[in-house]
């Protein structure tokens, strides 16, 4: 019915007009944009009204720690009842915003630093959840229904004009920034140093409100850095299957890899191993990951053609700087990564990912989750699935077609690669999650399953590899599993006869199906067996932090 | 970063703790202080003979501990936080600046009083390797009976965790737990079953002892024994000083709460080294030491160094 007392017009430009009036309100404290950093606590507390979306720019690597910081310093008697929204709860001032009542509801990706007190939170009442996402989950609902009112964001360098250089850890600034800027959120940016000129616009001025030079850096971890020291020749030996029966098999030409020892034992053998076996220049052409050093000799033994970033990496400035032709840099020579594509190159446009997990069940469900601890999923469950939208083929993907029906459609190979035991003897296979429990004890509305069981195609263990997506029913999926499950609850209950039926079908392989010996997986096959060996591959240009060099 | 302290709990007595503290201002006021309101030399408590009664055991592990926090904290070493194990719960409270030391030695004395008198013989505590909270919780309930009691007592590190009750049950916990794969399950060298419902008079007695006393605010955040939240309300530390012992320790979480919150260096105060193992394999990316084995003067530069160094 029109209601024909409605006299008042609509306002189309709400949004608009609240942004207007609130930086018409620290007119009197920021000067071209900038916002003095010792009166950056009353700036906030006049940009943010109660009950704002706010995101606040923490993700695995980088962290606007100023400002988290600052908001931590706010009144809740002025800013309060705030929604954050944030990729990865890291400091501990994240959780403290919510300890002295600044803020009440968290959407968030990762919580993996602040897992204990996230989960004490909740239980408290502390903390009201919103759900647990995946990057790219997050980055989308950034601009359906969790449009942002404030975005605190981290830059390395402003100039006058508000222009932004993020370089080598441009990670998510730009997608947190979009969904401010083009929606009439207010975009407050904390950057090292003003500068009168930067090495390149990342991010252009016009989609910044307000620049704060920070008191010191922001925070930057060395993430995706393994000490080749510490890989175990369990670890090669699951390597050197690996290769032979996933990467070769399949042709897997482009590819992320996770963190980890395993993974960065593949890196180590791919020049050694991998070269014995003639596979260069046939598979691990393109990848999407960080760059990891140890990825350094295969790069300069030519397998690398190209790598796509999400983040950067302590000590790597100089050495990816050099490489251009496998990089994406900028004009000014360094890194530009970007965590939204490279999330979306490893979902929609590789052939393979392969990761780890602290817990995988009889189906091959995996989580990451332990008991009492709420960690979030970042980025893995993005890569590590099979997107059913996908269109284009490549060798891998039509390697994984079973059965002969026209519709048939490749798949993406979805590796879990796991030790049958975790440190301490915990069993890595086990009856059920823990993340069951956790979901309940948290009220979470789903179980926090990282890779689902039906888009693992591979698990590889020190005992053989696991061909799941041959699999024709779930019976023959569990027990597939329980054959290279080793002395776990779930691999106790293999039975040998069908272990060699198995075998035979290819849905299961032992070491000595693939041409491997046990004995021949030594650490003298890494191309490179510490942080130094890894410099002298680099030439002097892989510069590590100091807790990796040799003498901390 | 930041700097926890860590205070052990009984286990890590030893004949001449007291007398085998350095040399220093900070540790003779507390020795004559301890002196004062025994009305007794606390020097005669840390014999192998005295070491024998727990109310010893507590009053000299409290002493000892609070002499050398004070100690560090007088040459500028001071922690961002506190934890304490069962007893040592007190001493933390002391170091956080909730509770006098004069209180706090009424109190652990009374403590100690309450819980020699409980249980004189057939119970104690064992503890289980190699199993964790998930695996162990059902084999407990499984063996426990009104008349054969035993309880999850304190989760020490996911694969370390003591039980306590009557003797007999334990054992039959220990069976089934090896049977699951425990690396290896004992009994431990104590006649008190702590930190189980068994012990929830001494909570009580306790309780009202401490609501005649005055607490303050906390300095510095204090991680709970029983909830391992990170307490900064003096009446939230109170409550755990007198619950902890009917309730099991959550050391595990507490000390990672701790982390989450940035410690990064770890000092267990003399005489305890236990701790300090504990948190050396809990937090690969943090440092932990005890007093006892670098020297006051070696921690306090440590703490001093921590604290310069940029988040």
């Amino acid at each position: 019915m029109f209601d024909t007392n409605q006299e008042t017009v609509r306002s189309w430009t709400k949004r608009q007009d609240e942004k207007a009036i609130k930086i018409s309100k620290v007119e009197h404290i920021a000067k071209n944009r900038v916002i003095p950093t010792d009166r950056i606590v009353e700036a906030l507390e006049l940009l943010i009204s109660p009950g704002d979306r706010v995101v606040l720019e923490g993700n695995n690597q980088k962290q606007a720690s100023f400002l988290s910081a600052s908001l931590a310093e706010v009144d809740p008697g002025k800013v309060n009842q705030l929604h954050m929204i944030m990729s990865s709860i890291s400091r501990p001032e994240h959780l403290d915003i919510f300890e002295r009542g600044v803020a009440e509801k968290i959407d968030f990706s990762y919580a993996g630093p602040q897992s204990l007190r996230v989960a004490q939170m909740i239980e408290d009442g502390m903390l009201k959840m919103g759900e647990i996402h995946t990057y790219l989950e997050l980055y989308g609902r950034l601009f359906v229904d969790l449009i942002p009112n404030v975005v605190l964001v981290a830059a390395d360098k402003a100039d006058i004009n508000g222009n932004l250089y993020t370089g080598p850890n441009t990670e998510e600034t730009p997608t947190i920034i979009e969904a401010a800027a083009f929606k009439d959120g207010i975009v407050i940016v904390q950057v090292n140093e003003l500068v009168e000129e930067l090495p390149r616009v990342d991010i252009p001025g016009t989609w910044v409100d307000f620049i704060v030079e920070a008191q010191k850096p922001y925070q930057l971890e060395a993430l995706f850095t393994r000490d080749p020291k510490h890989i175990t020749e369990l670890q090669i030996l699951m390597g050197m299957m690996a290769i032979r029966g996933i990467y070769e098999k399949h042709n897997v030409q482009s590819l992320n890899h996770g963190i980890g020892f395993n993974t960065a034992a593949i890196e180590l053998l791919l020049p050694t191993y991998g070269e014995q076996l003639g596979l260069k220049g046939k598979i691990c052409k393109n990848w999407v990951l960080n760059p990891h050093p140890t990825l350094i000799p295969a790069i300069e033994s030519g397998w690398v053609e190209s790598i796509h970033c999400f983040g950067g990496e302590v000590g790597m400035e100089q050495y990816v700087a050099a490489r251009p032709d496998v990089f994406f840099t900028g004009r000014d020579g360094s890194l530009r990564s970007n965590r939204t594509l490279s999330q979306v190159a490893g979902q929609y446009a590789t052939d393979m990912f392969i990761g780890s997990s602290l817990q995988i069940d009889q189906y091959g469900n995996s989580s990451t989750v332990t008991s009492g601890r709420l960690s979030g999923f970042g980025g893995a469950p993005n890569m590590g699935h099979d997107p059913r939208g996908r269109r284009h083929s490549t060798p891998a993907w039509l390697d994984l077609v079973t059965g002969d029906d026209q519709l048939a459609r490749g798949r993406k190979l979805v590796v879990q690669m796991v030790e049958t035991h975790q440190a301490g003897n915990v069993p890595v296979f086990v009856e059920s999650l823990d993340a069951i429990s956790v979901a309940r004890t948290a009220n979470l509305s789903t179980t926090p399953v990282m890779i689902y069981g039906d888009d693992v195609t591979h698990v590889v263990t020190e005992e053989g590899i696991a061909y799941l997506y041959k699999a024709q029913s779930l019976e023959e999926r569990r027990h597939a599993l329980a054959a290279i499950a080793g002395v776990t609850p779930i691999g106790m209950k293999h039975d040998t006869k069908r272990t060699e039926k198995l075998r035979q079908d290819g849905l299961v392989a032992l070491p000595e199906d693939l041409g491997i010996r046990r004995t021949d997986a030594k650490r003298t096959l890494l191309a490179a067996k510490s942080v130094e060996d890894l410099v002298e591959w680099s030439g002097g240009l892989y510069n590590p932090p100091d807790k990796f060099r040799s003498c901390y | 970063m930041k700097s926890a302290f860590l205070f052990p709990g009984q286990g890590s007595q030893k004949a001449g703790m007291l007398h085998d503290l350095p040399q220093h201002t900070s540790i003779l006021k507390t020795l004559l202080e301890a002196n004062e309101v025994l009305n007794q030399d606390v020097l005669l408590w840390d014999t192998e003979e005295a070491l024998q009664s727990t109310v010893a055991v507590q009053v000299a592990l409290l002493t000892a501990e609070v002499a050398t926090a004070r100690a560090l904290m007088s040459e500028g070493a001071t922690p961002d936080m506190v934890a304490g194990h069962s007893v040592g719960s007190f001493s933390a409270a002391v170091i956080a600046g909730v509770l006098d030391f004069k209180d706090a030695l009424l109190l652990v004395k009374k403590r100690g009083e309450l819980m020699e008198s409980a249980y004189p013989h057939g119970y104690g505590m064992g503890v289980v390797l190699g199993l964790n909270e998930r695996t162990l919780l059902p084999i407990i309930e499984e063996i426990s009976t009104s008349t054969h009691p035993v309880f999850l007592a304190n989760v020490n590190a996911p694969d370390q965790i003591t039980i306590a009750g009557k003797l007999s049950a334990i054992g039959d916990v220990f069976e089934l737990a090896r049977r699951k794969g425990a690396r290896k399950a004992q009994f431990l060298n104590v006649s008190v079953p702590s930190h189980c419902p068994l012990l929830q008079f001494v909570s009580e007695a306790l309780g009202k002892a401490l609501e005649d006393i005055s607490f303050h605010e906390p300095r510095i955040p204090y991680a709970g024994n029983r909830t391992a939240r990170a307490l900064r309300k003096a009446n939230a530390i109170r409550e755990d000083l007198a619950l902890s012992i009917s309730n099991p320790v959550r050391w595990y979480d507490a000390t990672s709460v701790l982390f989450e919150l940035g410690a990064r260096l770890y000092v267990e105060m003399s005489p305890g080294s236990v701790l300090t193992e504990l948190a050396r394999s809990a937090f690969t990316d943090a440092r932990s030491l005890s007093v006892s084995e670098f020297g006051l003067q070696t921690a306090s530069i440590l703490i001093q160094r921590e604290k310069a160094r940029s988040v």
